[in-house]
């Protein structure tokens, strides 16, 4: 068990200055009560480092939507403490959660990532707006230039392709500066293409504009493009791969398949 | 197979058809109410008069052109030696004679004021004539007996706080008299409302018809041979043209008709009432239904792809509304009762006592079903069609909402032809020169409007609510941004939601531009003609000779003019003749009033001419120096000269026909002049005209219910008869927006269900629950206030264009009420706000990672 070590390695107090994103300590998550009672998250500890790109894996069911759903905020553990950058989650209430979202966190969903009333560029600043917050301009540019939406900025939603739609929410998570972006299987509504286009960015965001993301997803081609992904199997971290490949992933990936099966 | 489909969907939507069914049980419940109610009461007051009314009723023959009760006029009597003649009458068994007029006020001496009802119902005093079967019995004390003793019924006592061996005190035609309380009588049945006061037969005779031997009618009751009809016909020889003999069913008819229009006023106010919540209840049906079709797109996309056909679509929708108006009807029905039993609470506040055990005929189910299915049917039958027209292919696409862009070039032009049209009408009616032709324009003109702003509501909703919007993002941020949006997204669903609000807007902002301009016309019409510098006018009755000696007496006054009414008919120079009422005044009426010339002179009146208004001369080709023959009844007649044409626009003078007291005086001799029906006074150089009106009101003090006004207080008077129209009004206004906020709700309600998706997404990106709930709020101001522009909108043109009409028939002065109109505006926003309040809970409420997950 590598992986257990390494993540408590890390660091006893995550509060502080400290190389980590985001921290969770011995988080669980359980839904139902009684006979129904589900586990979806058993004692997590889990450390996300600032400025790298980590991937999320695991089969469906896992707890992978439930681990990026209490890292980020939106849903409460039922023990264990999480933390983002330097500050404490666990226990804040609905209004500070909502401004933690707003000013640290970045989010990219699956679909419906848009508000239909607003066009591109106006989806791309509506955190900013919400925080009350101008956008800075130059860096406005440059995020819409990486990830090459342009001559597009004043479409409205239905009038992008499906890859498009998920570039923008690409720029609406990088525009703001977050510290951390999470994003639940942003490429899983996409053609390969497209997927390959939206990771592109990801990738770029990371190693350009130094960003710090969390991706939940079950396709290894899209866990090869992180630094470091994680491997989550009934609600527990069951190991970890640095500087991932498509190939290494699905090795993995199957190991652990034959492993449950047998 | 289709019934269950739509039963199972129906059942599924039930929270979303909660304010649609609300709407139809609220409509629904005021129809029913209604017709409940008019039927108890009705029954009620047929039971009373079946079981009190005489086999046949003889009584004085009313003159022409008119009731003499109407008018004030003296009080006709049946003599003595009639009622000994019909007693010895074949097939009569006993013969009544009995005394009662409506002319006479009670006053309670301790207070000096007034008993009893102040409008409406009448005060009746009379002799007590029990009859073989009464409608009063006596519950305490004993029935009066000689001239100073009187019986009163038992609610007025009540109110009046009166008692046994109180005084009391009535003043008539024939004087003011005083009396002590010797029994309190009580309704076996029903009391329709009046103020009863009675005395035994001479002492009524003697105080209220000034002698005795008379009566005002004779009841005849029949000794079973013969029926009514014929003993009717009978007596009717016996008694001559000169009096009129009516049947039990007749009189039952007469009474009938009396409190049937004020019953009948009531039913109209409350089928108003029930209109209104119909109509808007329309639109909320329309969107429930609207956006259920556009959230099941997909499934009803599917449904046609699997081989359903459109007709199979459209039914199933049709027969889910059918549903929703059976069940809101039978709901509303149920409602409707309660709403009846509280009618008749409310008329036992105001001294009608009717039965409590609701009659309910056929009628009332079958008009409840009717209307609340055809309303529920009718409404749904847009989204329905619409529903048909989705294609299989929407199953397949993502954002699986309809469009809404095809329609649109045909909503316009004809939304744009209708208004336009309409608004032509408005224009010729504001400019005809004929009333007839303007009040039929103006008519169809407010018709064509209104269809018209409904149809282009969602067009005018973009540009009007891209206006008002504009400011939104500047004021409030990201919230007043995604509202705006929100609030454009559907304009058809914004267009139909704000149509309820402006419906009942425009009706109540033309409302009360015509009301206040009735108010500015009249004073600008007493500050232009009226000289004099009292006005005396009486609550009930007449102006009396001795009230008018008390007046004359005044110190500092320097003189008064009496104005009376007499009923004639009038046969002009072509020999067509016409009912009207010959208004005589006394010869100090040229100085107290500037009289309008058209043509003639003012000299004339005194000479002994009449005045006509220019409508009248033109539309009988009349002109100054034209007799006219004028018939008061019972031989009295007359020729006079026109002297004066006055010109119209002036209600003082409009349809008056004036001739001074001393002319008519030549046919109809003074004692048989009825009493005035206003006097006005003048103050004599140099006296104090404060202290004069001071002065005069003390001189009339013994009488209250006369009340002296300066011309301010006339003014304000005016006003205040105005207000009650406008108390109306605003009830309805009161209701529309009530219901408005239902729609309002509503809409809301369903949208922040077909928006929970995007709600979690926001709230995901961190807008706070607060900004979400403005969010919401300024989305509901937003079509608040849209409705309330187009609203007032409509409603100014409807209520200048009214005015232009009425120009010339007194209504001359144009008057917006800008205070109002404003309040209403600002009413209209917190409308919005009101409205917002659940809705905006709900989402604020969701949680985010279920409102992500969602759809
Ligand atoms: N709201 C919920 N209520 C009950 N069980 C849930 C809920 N959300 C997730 N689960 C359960 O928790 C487990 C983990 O779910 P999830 O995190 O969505 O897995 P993944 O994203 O890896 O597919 C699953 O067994 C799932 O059934
Ligand atoms: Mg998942």
């Amino acid at each position: 068990m590598t992986t257990a070590s390494t993540a408590v390695q890390a660091s006893e107090n995550p509060g502080g200055p400290s190389a980590s994103a985001a921290a969770a300590r011995q988080v669980t998550k359980a839904y139902g009560s009684g006979e129904t009672r589900v586990t979806a998250l058993d004692a997590v500890d889990v450390d996300i480092q600032r400025g790298r790109f980590t991937a999320i894996m695991g089969p469906s069911g896992s707890g992978k939507s439930t681990l990026m759903h209490c890292l980020a905020g939106l849903d409460t553990v039922s023990e264990g403490r999480i933390w983002i950058g330097d500050t404490e989650i666990t226990g804040l209430r609905d209004k500070q959660l909502t401004r933690l979202r707003r000013d640290k966190i970045g989010f990219i969903f699956q679909a419906f990532n848009l508000l239909p009333t607003l066009n591109a560029l106006e989806n791309i600043t509506l955190p900013m707006d919400i925080a009350g917050r101008k956008a800075d301009p130059a860096w406005l540019q440059q995020v819409v230039e990486t990830v090459g939406l342009a001559d597009r900025l004043k479409h409205r939603p239905t009038q992008l392709s499906g890859g498009q739609q998920q570039r923008v929410a690409v720029a609406r998570a990088l525009a703001a500066r977050p510290e951390i972006i999470f994003g639940d299987e942003p490429t899983g509504n996409l053609d390969s293409r497209s997927g390959a286009e939206v990771l592109t960015f990801l990738r770029r965001s990371v190693d350009e504009l130094a960003q710090t993301i969390v991706m939940v997803t079950h396709d290894p081609v899209a866990a090869s493009y992180a630094d470091r992904v994680l491997f989550l199997a009934d609600g527990v971290i069951v190991d970890e791969m640095h500087g991932p490949t498509a190939d290494s992933v699905l090795e993995r990936m199957r190991r652990f398949d034959g492993k449950r099966t047998s | 197979m289709l019934l269950k489909t739509s039963l199972r969907s129906l059942l599924a939507h039930k929270g979303r058809m909660v304010l649609s069914l609300i709407a139809i049980v609220l409509s629904v419940a005021f129809v029913s109410g209604t017709l409940v109610f008019s039927d108890t009461a009705t029954s009620t007051f047929d039971k009373l008069f079946a079981s009190t009314a005489s086999d046949v009723q003889v009584s004085p023959a009313p003159p022409k052109g008119g009731n003499a009760a109407d008018t004030g006029g003296k009080t006709l009597t049946v003599p003595a030696t009639t009622l000994a003649q019909l007693t010895a009458q074949p097939g009569v068994k006993s013969a009544e004679g009995s005394v009662s007029v409506q002319s006479a006020t009670l006053v309670n001496p301790k207070t000096n004021k007034a008993v009893g009802p102040t409008g409406g119902a009448p005060t009746i005093v009379g002799a007590w004539v029990p009859g073989p079967h009464p409608a009063m019995t006596v519950t305490s004390g004993s029935a009066p007996s000689g001239p100073r003793q009187m019986m009163i019924d038992a609610d007025t006592a009540k109110h009046a706080n009166l008692h046994l061996g109180d005084p009391i005190r009535i003043i008539g035609d024939q004087g003011t008299f005083d009396f002590t309380i010797s029994g309190i009588a009580t309704f076996t049945g029903t009391n329709p409302g009046a103020a009863l006061a009675f005395t035994d037969v001479p002492t009524a005779q003697q105080d209220l018809l000034g002698s005795t031997g008379g009566y005002t009618s004779i009841d005849l009751y029949g000794d079973g041979s013969k029926t009514d009809d014929q003993l009717k016909a009978e007596v009717g020889a016996v008694v001559g043209s000169d009096y009129q003999a009516k049947t039990a069913a007749e009189q039952k008819a007469d009474n009938q008709k009396g409190i049937g229009s004020f019953l009948d006023f009531m039913k109209y106010v409350m089928l108003g009432f029930a209109g209104i919540s119909l109509l808007v209840g329309a639109f909320l049906i329309i969107n429930t239904f609207s956006m259920l079709v556009a959230q099941r797109t997909r499934e009803i996309g599917l449904l046609r792809a699997l081989g359903g056909s459109r007709k199979q679509v459209n039914r199933s929708v049709l027969i889910e509304a059918l549903l929703l108006g059976v069940i809101g009807s039978t709901l509303g029905m149920a409602a409707g009762l309660g709403i009846a039993l509280l009618l008749i609470q409310l008329m036992k506040l105001a001294g009608m006592n009717l039965s409590t055990s609701l009659d309910i005929s056929a009628s009332v189910p079958i008009a409840s079903y009717l209307v609340g299915i055809v309303i529920t049917v009718l409404a749904a039958w847009i989204p329905a069609r619409r529903a048909g027209k989705v294609s299989p292919m929407a199953a397949l696409s993502d954002h699986g909402t309809p469009s809404e862009g095809a329609s649109n070039k045909i909503r316009m032009a004809l939304g744009l032809l209708v208004t336009l049209g309409g608004g032509a009408l408005l224009a010729a009616g504001a400019t005809a020169k004929q009333l007839a032709a303007g009040g039929s324009d103006l008519g169809l003109g407010l018709v064509l409007t209104l269809i018209g702003f409904v149809i282009l509501g969602p067009l005018l909703a973009g540009v009007v609510i891209r206006l008002l919007g504009a400011v939104l993002p500047a004021l409030f941020g990201p919230a007043g941004r995604l509202a705006q949006r929100n609030a454009l997204r559907n304009p058809r669903r914004t267009g139909a939601t704000a149509a309820a609000l402006m419906i009942g807007l425009a009706l109540v902002t033309g409302a009360s531009v015509v009301t206040n301009s009735m108010v500015s016309s009249t004073s600008a019409q007493i500050d232009k003609s009226v000289g004099a510098d009292y006005i005396i006018t009486v609550n009930h009755g007449g102006l009396t000779a001795p009230m008018i000696a008390a007046a004359k007496g005044t110190a500092g006054l320097a003189h008064v003019t009496e104005q009376r009414e007499l009923p004639a008919t009038f046969t002009l120079p072509g020999g067509k003749s016409v009912d009207q009422l010959v208004s005589a005044v006394s010869p100090t009426f040229a100085q107290d009033f500037s009289l309008p010339v058209s043509s003639g002179s003012v000299n004339g009146l005194a000479a002994g001419g009449i005045t006509v208004d220019a409508n009248f001369a033109k539309d009988n080709s009349l002109k100054v120096g034209d007799r006219i023959g004028i018939d008061y009844g019972k031989g009295r007649t007359q020729s006079l000269p026109i002297a004066l044409v006055t010109s119209t626009g002036n209600q003082i003078f409009d349809r008056h026909f004036f001739a001074t007291i001393d002319t008519v005086d030549q046919a109809v001799p003074a004692d048989q002049q009825p009493t005035d029906v206003v006097v006005f006074g003048k103050a004599a150089a140099g006296a104090d005209v404060e202290k004069t009106l001071t002065a005069l009101q003390d001189s009339l003090n013994a009488y209250p219910q006369v009340s002296v006004q300066d011309q301010a207080g006339y003014k304000k008077l005016v006003q205040k008869s105005v207000d009650t129209l406008l108390y109306l009004v605003y009830g309805l206004l009161g209701l529309a927006i009530m219901v408005a906020v239902l729609g309002v709700v509503n809409t809301l309600a369903l949208s922040v269900v077909e928006r929970t998706r995007e709600i979690g997404l926001l709230r995901a990106i961190g807008l706070s629950r607060r900004q979400l709930r403005r969010m919401i709020r300024l989305e509901s101001v937003v079509i608040a206030l849209f409705g309330a522009i187009l609203g007032t909108g409509l409603g100014l043109s409807w209520g200048i264009t009214t005015q232009r009409v009425l120009r010339n028939s007194g209504l001359n002065v144009l008057s917006v009420p800008v205070g109002t109109i404003v309040v209403v505006l600002l009413l209209s926003a917190v409308v919005g706000l009101l409205a917002a309040l659940l809705p905006a809970f709900r989402a604020a409420r969701m949680n985010v990672l279920a409102a992500i997950a969602s759809g």
